[in-house]
C-alpha cells in the first residue's frame, strides 16, 4: 500500500515536470498559437497584415522604435574581434537601433551551416557560410531573402560572380562578403624554380625532398582538372533552393584526360593531398587561398611567393591551363518572425558587407573584397596573393549552386585515386566507368 | 638453470623495455611539440617532420593563458562538468545498485532486463531528441553545461552493474543482524553499506570524472554556435579538424598536456580502485 | 501442453480480466467517498484522513489536467499527420506553421503521460478499496507518519530508484522511442523542421536500406556491418590476447618494477584520447612523422597511405587500438593471474608440464572462464567504439563505392553519426540505429548463451 503512495509522489513529481516543461514550449510557439486563434479566415488576415507591413516597409526611415532584442552573429574564428569592433561602430553610428544587444560567435564558416540547419530557430541571426552551402541552407529555411531596399545596392556594388553566388533561382538571398575563395599556387621561391607547369613543380619539388600540397579530394580543388580539359559541371536550381537541372560532362575524353592527370599526380612522389598551409609538412608548393596567406608567409619566409595555378600535359600530349572555381563567402540574415528585428539584421548584414568593412576587413585579415569599389584600392591591387588570384581568376568558373552531395560524392572519387583504387595501370574502361558512375549520380541530385 | 632463467628474464626485460617506449612514445613528441615556438621568425609553428624542437619555448602555454582564447573558460567548464557529473552520478549508481542489489520488489527483473536492453540502442541515435528536449528547458548552447550534467546523470542509473556486483558480495547477513537490531533500510545504506564500498565509490567516481575530458560528441551537439559553453575537447579538436585554425597544432599538443597532466595524476593516484573496479566488474559481467 | 500447466496466454487474459473486476466491483461495493474518487483522485483518502496519499493523488491529477491542457491538446491530435499547417510569409516576417518535430515528441510524450495516468488511476482504485477493507475489519489505517518513515525502510527501493527511473524514461527511453518513431517518417535535410513538414512513411526507410543498386544503401550498408563486425572481433581478441600476453610479461617471477611497467601502460587510458588520439592520428598520416623519418632515412621510397589506403587503414586502426586496449586487459588479467590457484601450477609442474601446456591447459581454460562475460561486453562495446574510429579517421577512406558518405573504416555508429550530424538524413540514421540494436541483441544473445560460465555455473568452483 505505501508503496503505492510513493508511486503516486513520484507521478505527481513527473507530471508536474512535464507540465512545466510544456509550457516553455507553449511560449516559444505563441506567435502560432496567436495566428490560429485569431480566426478561421487566415488567409485574410495574412492579406491585411501584409498590407500594413508594407505600408511599414515603405515608411522604413519613419520607423522610431525598433524593440528589444539580441542578435547572434557566427563568423570565423579569426575575425571575431574585427567584427566586434565593426559591430559596435554599427550601434554608435545607429542609435536607433539601441535596444539590441548584438553577441559575436566563433562559429567557423564550414560548421555554421550544419549547425544553422540542425536548429534554425537555435541558429545565429546573422552568419557568414561560404557559397556552396547556400542553395541548402535556403531549402531547409534558414536564410532569409535580401531586403528589397539592399537588392539594387548588393548587385550594382559587388562583382557579377559575388552576386551569382549569393543568388538562388532569381532571388538574391545572401550579402557577398569576399570574393576571395578561390585558389592559387603559393610557393617556395628558392625550390621552384618555375612554376608554370605541373611536372616542373613536381620535378623541383622531388629534387628538394619536399612536398607540393593540392585536396584533390576535395569537389572544390578537383575541378581545377576537370575544367581545365574542358568538362562541364553546372546546376539549375529553382527559387526554393531545389536542383533542376544537371549539366555533366565528366564521362568524356576530357573527363578521361583529366582524371588520369589526379591519378599521376598522386602517384607522384612529392604529392601531397591537403589545402591546409598550417597544417602542411615539408612543404614547397601549395594550392590554396587568400586566407592562408599569412600562415603562407611565415612558412615561406623571403621566399614566399604565388602565381597562378601551372598548366599540365595530358595523356593526349596537349597542354593544359589548370582551372578551379572562384567562390565567394556570403553572409545571410536567418528569417525571423519579427520584422522590426529583421530590419535590424538587415542593417547590420549590409553595413558588415559594404565598401568600407570589407576594405578594412582585408587590411586586418587579408580577405579579398567582393566590393567592386574595395577591389579598385591600392592595397588591395598590391597584394601579391590577391593578384595571384586575380591572374588565375581568367581561367576560372564562377561558383555555382551545387547540391550538399557532389562535395561529399567528389570526396569519395579522390579518396578512390587516393586509395590506389583507380590507378595509372587502371584500363581506360575502368576509369571512363567510374566518370561514368560520377556523372550519372551528379545528374540524379536534380529533380 | 639458472642462466636459462636469466636469460629468460633478460628477454622479457627487453619486450617490455620496447613495450614503453612504443607506449610512450606519442606522449613524448606530444610534450615536444608542445614547447615548439610559435613565432615563426624563430621557428615554424605549423607542422614539421621531425620530433625535438630546433628552440624550446613556451609561446604556447602564454598563448592559452593570455586570454586570446577562451581555454581557461573551457577549462573550468570542463572540471564543472567532470565533477558535478561524478558526484551525481555516484550518487544515482549507489542508490540503484543499492536497491536492485538488497531488495526484492515487483517488476526488479524487468527492470534490469528492460535496462540492459535499452543499453543495445546506440546513443548517438537520441542526440537530436534531446538536443530539443533539452532546449525547451533552455539548457542547450547559453546553458550548455547544466544540461549537459542533467544528460550524463539522468540515465547514469543504468551503469550499476559492477557496483550491484560488489554489493552482492557484501554477506546479507550483516544487513539482517542490523534489521533485528531495529535499523531502517535507509539507515543501512547511509551507515553500513556506504561506508564499507569505498573502492567501488572511488572507482565510480574516478571513472564518471574522466569521462567528460573527451566527451566530444555529445557536448558539440548542445554547445554548438555559444565558445564559452564548449568544453576542452569540443573546443580543442577544431583546432585540428578545422581550416579556420592554422597553426594551431602545436597549441593543441600544449592545450593536451594541460588537460592530460592533472588527470593523468588523478588517476593514477587512484588507480588501484580502478583496478579493482574493472577485475571486479570485468569478472561479474 | 499438459493439464497441469495454464497457458500464459490465459494467465495474462486473467489478469486482465481482473483488473477490470476490481475497476468493477469497487464501484459497485464503494462507498460515495471511494466513487467520487473515481473522477476525483484521492478524495477517498483525503476523506479518511490519509491526507498524504490524498493530496499526492490529487496534485497528480491537476498537474496531469494542466499537461493535457497546455501541451497534449495541441500536440496530440495532429499525431496521425505530424502537422498539415506549412510555414508562410507575411510580408517579410516568417510565421512558422505546426512543428512536425515537436509534435512527435510532445505526441509521444503525451501518450506516455496518459498511460501513465490511468495505471495511477487504476492505483487510487485499487487504494480505496483497501482501505475500505481494512476499515470494515475494524482496524485503523496507518498513519500519514508511517506511510512516510516506510520511504525509507519497506519501501525504500521506491525512494531510491524514483529518480533513476524518472531519468532513464525521460532521456533514454522516450529519446529511443521518438527516433524509432523517426525511421518511419521521411524526416530529413528536405523536410526540415521548423520550416518543412514531415510525416509518416511506413516501411519506406527499410525498404530502401534492402535496396541494391546505385541509389539504395543495401550494399553500403552491408559492407559497413561486415567491417564492423570484423573489427569488433579483432579489436576484442587481439587485445584480449595480447594483454593476457604482457600481464603474464609483467607477473613473471624475477622480474623487478612491476609497478613501473603497468603504471606505463596505463598512461593510455589516463589521458583522454582525444588528445592521444588526435596526436597518434597526424604521426601516421602521409605528411606525418613516421612516414617522415622512414623517407629522411631512406626506408621508404614512398609514404606510406595509413590512413588512404582502405585495407592499410583498417590495420591501422586495429594496430593503434591494441595501444588503447591493451593496457585495460593488462589491468584485469593481472589481478585475475594472482586468482589462480598456486598449487594448480605446482602439480602441473610435477606432472612434467612446461610452460606453454600449463598455458593452455590451467590459465587459458580459467580465464576464458571467468572473463566470459566481460568478452561478450567488450566485443558489443567494440561494435559501438566511436571514439577510436571517429578521431583515427572519421570513417574516411571514402569510396565511389559507398552510398551517403560512407567510408571504408566507417562502423554503422560513426556512420550513423556522420548521418546525423552532417546530412541531417535523419530517417536512415534512425533506421541504421534499429540496426545496431538488432546486431547487438543477436550477438549478446547468441554469445550469451554459448558461455561456459553460464551453461556450467560450477564449472571452476
Amino acid at each position: 500500500m505505501k508503496k503505492k503512495v510513493l508511486a503516486v509522489l513520484l507521478s505527481a513529481a513527473m507530471v508536474l515536470g512535464l507540465a512545466a516543461c510544456g509550457s516553455a514550449e507553449q511560449a516559444a510557439s505563441a506567435a502560432v498559437d496567436a495566428a490560429e486563434d485569431a480566426g478561421v479566415d487566415t488567409a485574410q488576415v495574412a492579406e491585411v497584415v501584409e498590407d500594413v507591413a508594407d505600408a511599414v516597409a515603405d515608411a522604413t526611415e519613419e520607423v522610431e522604435d525598433f524593440g528589444t532584442g539580441e542578435i547572434k552573429i557566427w563568423v570565423a574564428d579569426a575575425v571575431v574581434d574585427f567584427t566586434n569592433a565593426k559591430v559596435a561602430d554599427f550601434m554608435a553610428a545607429n542609435p536607433q537601433y539601441a535596444g539590441y544587444t548584438v553577441t559575436v560567435e566563433p562559429v567557423g564558416e564550414g560548421d555554421a551551416a550544419g549547425n544553422m540547419i540542425t536548429d534554425v530557430q537555435g541558429g545565429a541571426d546573422i552568419y557568414a557560410f561560404a557559397q556552396d552551402q547556400i542553395a541548402r541552407l535556403v531549402t531547409a529555411g534558414a536564410l532569409e531573402e535580401v531586403a528589397p531596399e539592399n537588392v539594387d545596392a548588393v548587385k550594382s556594388q559587388n562583382d557579377a560572380g559575388a552576386v551569382g553566388a549569393a543568388t538562388v533561382g532569381s532571388t538574391l538571398y545572401a550579402y557577398p562578403l569576399t570574393s576571395d575563395n578561390g585558389y592559387f599556387l603559393y610557393y617556395d621561391k628558392s625550390v621552384v624554380s618555375d612554376p608554370s607547369t605541373l611536372e616542373g613543380i613536381l620535378a623541383d619539388c622531388e629534387a628538394a625532398g619536399k612536398s607540393f600540397y593540392m585536396e584533390i579530394n576535395s569537389g572544390w580543388y578537383q575541378t581545377a582538372f576537370f575544367f581545365a580539359t574542358g568538362c562541364d559541371l553546372t546546376y539549375e536550381t529553382d527559387d526554393q533552393g531545389n536542383f533542376t537541372k544537371a549539366n555533366v560532362t565528366y564521362a568524356s575524353d576530357n573527363g578521361l584526360v583529366a582524371f588520369k592527370k589526379m591519378i599521376e599526380l598522386n602517384e607522384s612522389k612529392a604529392f601531397q593531398n591537403g589545402s591546409a598551409i598550417g597544417e602542411a609538412t615539408n612543404c614547397a608548393a601549395i594550392v590554396d587561398g587568400t586566407w592562408d596567406s599569412g600562415a603562407a608567409q611565415d612558412l615561406f619566409g623571403d621566399n614566399y611567393a604565388c602565381a597562378k595555378l601551372p598548366t599540365f600535359k595530358g595523356a593526349d600530349g596537349k597542354d593544359y591551363q589548370m582551372s578551379g572555381f572562384g567562390g565567394f563567402k556570403l553572409l545571410g540574415v536567418k528569417p525571423q518572425d519579427d520584422e522590426l528585428k529583421l530590419m535590424v539584421c538587415d542593417a547590420l548584414a549590409a553595413y558588415l558587407s559594404s565598401e568600407e568593412v570589407q576594405l578594412a576587413r582585408y587590411n586586418e585579415v587579408g580577405w579579398g573584397p567582393s566590393n567592386l569599389n574595395a577591389q579598385q584600392s591600392d592595397a588591395v591591387k598590391a597584394d601579391v596573393a590577391l593578384s595571384a588570384l586575380a591572374e588565375q581568376l581568367a581561367f576560372t568558373i564562377p561558383q555555382g549552386q551545387y547540391p550538399g552531395d557532389y562535395w561529399a560524392l567528389a570526396t569519395s572519387l579522390g579518396d578512390s585515386v587516393r586509395s590506389g583504387e583507380y590507378k595509372s595501370s587502371s584500363s581506360d574502361d575502368d576509369l571512363m566507368k567510374a566518370l561514368q558512375d560520377f556523372q550519372d549520380t551528379c545528374i540524379s541530385y536534380a529533380q | 638453470m639458472k642462466t636459462k632463467k636469466n636469460i629468460g628474464n633478460a628477454i622479457t626485460y627487453i619486450i617490455l623495455v620496447i613495450i614503453s617506449i612504443i607506449w610512450l612514445f606519442p606522449f613524448f613528441g606530444l610534450i615536444m611539440q608542445s614547447f615548439r615556438s610559435y613565432d615563426p621568425l624563430v621557428e615554424y609553428g605549423g607542422m614539421v617532420d621531425y620530433i625535438i624542437p630546433k628552440h624550446f619555448s613556451l609561446d604556447n602555454y602564454r598563448f592559452l593563458f593570455s586570454g586570446e582564447t577562451n581555454f581557461l573558460i573551457w577549462y573550468k567548464n570542463t572540471i564543472i562538468l567532470a565533477v558535478f557529473i561524478s558526484l551525481f552520478q555516484t550518487i544515482m549508481v549507489l542508490c540503484v545498485s543499492y536497491a536492485l542489489s538488497r531488495m526484492r520488489f515487483k517488476g526488479r527483473t524487468f527492470l534490469m532486463r528492460f535496462w540492459l536492453i535499452l543499453g543495445m540502442f546506440p546513443g548517438f541515435l537520441t542526440m537530436i531528441c534531446l538536443y530539443f528536449l533539452l532546449k525547451q528547458f533552455g539548457l542547450t548552447q547559453a546553458g550548455a553545461i547544466p544540461g549537459l550534467i542533467l544528460v550524463s546523470v539522468a540515465s547514469s542509473g543504468m551503469g550499476y552493474y559492477v557496483c550491484k556486483g560488489f554489493f552482492d558480495t557484501i554477506p546479507k547477513a550483516l544487513d539482517e543482524a542490523a534489521r533485528i537490531d531495529g535499523a531502517s533500510r535507509a539507515r543501512i545504506f547511509l551507515t553500513m553499506i556506504i561506508p564499507m564500498s569505498k573502492p567501488i565509490i572511488i572507482y565510480t567516481a574516478l571513472v564518471a570524472f574522466m569521462a567528460p575530458w573527451c566527451d566530444y560528441v555529445f557536448a558539440s551537439y548542445i554547445a554548438f554556435g555559444h565558445d564559452t559553453s564548449y568544453n576542452v575537447a569540443v573546443a580543442m579538436t577544431r583546432w585540428v579538424w578545422t581550416n579556420d585554425y592554422q597553426g594551431y597544432f602545436t597549441r593543441f599538443c600544449a592545450g593536451g598536456i594541460l588537460i592530460a597532466i592533472p588527470v593523468t595524476i588523478l588517476f593514477m593516484c587512484l588507480q588501484r580502485y580502478y583496478v579493482e573496479g574493472v577485475t571486479g566488474g570485468a569478472v561479474k559481467g | 501442453m499438459g493439464k497441469g500447466k495454464t497457458d500464459p496466454a490465459a494467465k495474462r487474459g486473467n489478469a486482465v480480466g481482473n483488473v477490470f473486476r476490481t475497476i468493477g466491483v469497487t464501484f459497485k461495493e464503494g462507498d460515495w467517498k471511494t466513487r467520487i474518487s473515481y473522477i476525483i483522485l484521492g478524495f477517498g483518502e483525503l476523506l479518511r484522513g490519509q491526507w498524504l496519499k490524498g493530496i499526492a493523488l490529487m496534485l497528480c491529477e491537476v498537474g496531469f489536467i494542466a499537461y493535457i491542457l497546455k501541451v497534449g491538446k495541441k500536440y496530440l491530435p495532429k499525431f496521425t499527420t505530424l502537422g498539415t499547417e506549412v510555414t508562410k510569409k507575411v510580408s517579410r516576417k516568417t510565421v512558422y506553421g505546426d512543428n512536425s518535430f515537436l509534435i512527435l515528441l510532445f505526441g509521444l510524450l503525451s501518450i506516455f503521460v496518459i498511460i501513465f495516468f490511468i495505471v495511477l488511476w487504476y492505483v487510487n482504485i485499487e487504494e480505496n478499496r483497501a482501505e475500505e477493507e481494512i476499515l470494515k475489519e475494524g482496524k485503523k489505517l496507518p498513519s500519514n507518519k508511517k506511510v512516510l518513515l516506510s520511504l525509507f525502510d519497506s519501501n525504500f527501493d521506491k525512494t531510491l530508484l524514483a529518480i533513476p527511473v524518472i531519468g532513464v524514461f525521460v532521456f533514454t527511453v522516450l529519446p529511443i522511442v521518438f527516433m524509432i518513431c523517426v525511421a518511419f517518417t521521411n524526416y530529413d535535410k528536405n523536410h526540415q523542421a521548423p520550416t518543412n513538414l514531415f510525416t509518416w512513411v511506413g516501411f519506406e526507410n527499410f525498404k530502401n536500406l534492402v535496396t541494391f543498386g546505385s541509389s539504395g544503401f543495401g550494399t553500403t550498408f552491408f559492407k559497413v556491418l561486415g567491417w564492423t563486425l570484423v573489427w569488433a572481433f579483432f579489436a576484442t581478441f587481439i587485445d584480449y590476447f595480447l594483454g593476457l600476453a604482457v600481464a603474464m610479461l609483467i607477473n613473471k617471477k624475477g622480474i623487478k618494477f612491476k609497478k613501473l611497467w603497468r603504471t606505463i601502460l596505463v598512461v593510455t587510458i589516463a589521458v583522454p584520447q582525444f588528445v592521444s588520439l588526435l596526436y597518434v592520428m597526424k604521426m601516421f598520416a602521409n605528411d606525418g612523422l613516421i612516414n617522415g623519418y622512414l623517407l629522411k632515412w631512406g626506408w621508404i621510397k614512398q609514404a606510406i597511405p595509413f590512413w588512404t589506403n582502405p585495407m592499410l587503414a583498417r590495420i591501422t586502426i586495429i594496430v593503434i587500438n591494441i595501444w588503447i586496449g591493451i593496457p585495460y586487459m593488462m589491468l584485469i588479467a593481472t589481478g585475475l593471474l594472482m586468482n589462480i590457484p598456486e598449487d594448480l601450477y605446482e602439480s602441473a609442474r610435477i606432472d612434467g608440464a612446461n610452460g606453454l601446456q600449463m598455458f593452455k591447459s590451467i590459465t587459458l581454460p580459467y580465464m576464458l572462464f571467468v572473463t566470459g562475460p566481460f568478452l561478450l561486453t567488450q566485443f558489443t562495446g567494440n561494435l559501438n567504439n566511436f571514439n577510436v574510429i571517429y578521431l583515427l579517421t572519421q570513417g574516411q577512406p571514402q569510396s565511389m563505392k559507398l552510398v551517403e558518405k560512407a567510408g571504408s573504416t566507417d562502423l554503422l555508429v560513426t556512420w550513423l553519426y556522420k548521418m546525423t550530424v552532417n546530412n541531417t538524413n535523419y530517417r536512415m540514421a534512425a533506421v541504421i540505429g534499429i540496426m545496431v540494436f538488432a546486431v547487438t541483441a543477436v550477438v549478446s544473445l547468441v554469445v550469451y548463451n554459448m558461455l561456459p560460465s553460464v551453461r556450467d555455473e560450477e564449472g571452476f568452483q
